[in-house]
C-alpha cells in the first residue's frame, strides 16, 4: 500500500516536500486503522513524526488532513481509503515538523469561549443539580474531544484565526450556554458580539462534515444566534 | 455604531432584506406572466401606480442592504490590510449609493411624469 506524506523539518529543509512510503501487504490485517499504517512506516523511518496517543478517537491527537479531509488516524480504516493515501497536516496552522502542527491559535480560541460554568450564585449543600430534560440539552456538545479536525476545515477560520472563534469554540460556547447551572449568558452573549468572534460563521458546514465524532458544530452557532436575537428584542 | 451593529444587525438585515426581495421577486414573476406589458408606455404606467412605486423603491433599497452585507462579509473575509480595506468599503458604498440615488431619480421621475399624463 502506497502513501504519500508531507514532509517538513524546519531545521533541515527549506521547504516542504511530499515524500513516498510503502507499506508490505503482508502487514496490513483486517480492520487495521491508518495509525496502525504510520506506527508501521514510523518503525521505517524514525524521523516520521505525528502526534498520537489514545489510539481509539478519545484523546483527539492524531487529527490531519487524510486525502484532502480532516479526521483522525486512529478511527480511519485503512480500506475505506483510495491510494496513495495522501497525509497532510491539519490546514492552516503553523507547521511544527511533518504532520504536527502548531494550535496555539485554536486553544487561545478555546479559552476566549470561557469553556467553564461561571455561577457567583452561594453554593448548594449540594451539586448543582439538573433535571434530564435539562441535562439533555448538553449531549451533542460536551462530547468534544478538541481534535481541531473543524476548525481548521473552516475556510473562515483560515482566513481570520486569530479573530474568529471557530467551530469548536463556538460549540463550546454554546454548551455553556445551554446549561442551566450556568449565570453568564449575557456576558458571554456580549463577548461574541461585533463582526468577527461569531459572525464570521458563514454556514460553510465544512466543520459537520469532518467531526470524527458526529456534532454539529454549525447547528449550536445558529442557536447562538437565535439566542443573541432573542435577547436583543 | 456600537459593535453590535456590525455582527447582529447585519446578520439580522441580510435575513430580513433576502425574505423581502424573493416576495417581491415573486410578485414580479406574477405579475409579468399574468399581464404581460406591451409598451413603453405600459411600462411607465406600471411603475407610476405609487404602491408599486413604493414597493419597488423598498426592493431596490433591500438589494442595496443586502449587496453591502455580502460584499462587507467577503471583504472582511480576504483582504487584510487595513488601508486596502477602508478603500474598497468606500469604492463599494459609492458605488451602492450611486446606485441607489440613480434608482430615485428614475422612480421619482416616473410618479412625477404618471401623475403629469
Amino acid at each position: 500500500m502506497r502513501f504519500s506524506i508531507y514532509r517538513f523539518d524546519p531545521d533541515k529543509d527549506s521547504q516542504p516536500y511530499m515524500q513516498d512510503y510503502a507499506l508490505d501487504e503482508a502487514k496490513i490485517w483486517p480492520g487495521m486503522m491508518l495509525l496502525d499504517a504510520l506506527l508501521e512506516l514510523k518503525a521505517q523511518d524514525e524521523t516520521l513524526s505525528f502526534r498520537r496517543s489514545c489510539q481509539e478517537g478519545v484523546c483527539g491527537s492524531d487529527g490531519m488532513n487524510i486525502n484532502g479531509r480532516n479526521g483522525l488516524a486512529c478511527i480511519t480504516p485503512l480500506a475505506s481509503l483510495k491510494t496513495p493515501i495522501e497525509l497532510r497536516p491539519l490546514p492552516g496552522q503553523p507547521v511544527i515538523r511533518d504532520l504536527i502542527v502548531d494550535l496555539n491559535q485554536f486553544y487561545s480560541q478555546y479559552r476566549a469561549a470561557k469553556p467553564y460554568l461561571i455561577n457567583e450564585d452561594p453554593e448548594p449543600e449540594v451539586e448543582r443539580l439538573q433535571s434530564p430534560a435539562e441535562r439533555e440539552q448538553l449531549d451533542g456538545l460536551y462530547e468534544c474531544i478538541l481534535c481541531a479536525c473543524c476548525s481548521t476545515s473552516c475556510p473562515s477560520f483560515w482566513w481570520n484565526p486569530d479573530k474568529f472563534l471557530g467551530p469548536a469554540a463556538l460549540l463550546q460556547s454554546w454548551r455553556f450556554l445551554a446549561d442551566s447551572r450556568d449565570r453568564a449568558t449575557d456576558l458571554r452573549l456580549d463577548e461574541l458580539e461585533g463582526p468577527f468572534k461569531l459572525f464570521r460563521c458563514h454556514t460553510i458546514m465544512n466543520c459537520v462534515e469532518v467531526c470524527p465524532k458526529g456534532l454539529n458544530p454549525t447547528r449550536a452557532i445558529g442557536r447562538i444566534k437565535e439566542l443573541m436575537l432573542k435577547r436583543s428584542m | 455604531m456600537s459593535r453590535q451593529a456590525h455582527g447582529l444587525r447585519a446578520w439580522v438585515l441580510q435575513r430580513f432584506t433576502a425574505l423581502y426581495l424573493v416576495l417581491f421577486l415573486a410578485y414580479l414573476l406574477q405579475r409579468f406572466y399574468t399581464f404581460p406589458v406591451q409598451d413603453f408606455a405600459g411600462w411607465q404606467a406600471w411603475i407610476a401606480d405609487p404602491l408599486v412605486n413604493l414597493a419597488t423603491g423598498l426592493f431596490i433599497l433591500s438589494i442595496l442592504i443586502h449587496a453591502w452585507v455580502g460584499v462587507r462579509d467577503v471583504v472582511m473575509d480576504y483582504v487584510h490590510h487595513t488601508g486596502v480595506r477602508v478603500a474598497v468599503f468606500a469604492a463599494i458604498a459609492l458605488t451602492l449609493t450611486g446606485c441607489g440615488l440613480w434608482s430615485l431619480r428614475v422612480l421619482f421621475l416616473a410618479v412625477i411624469r404618471g401623475s403629469g399624463a
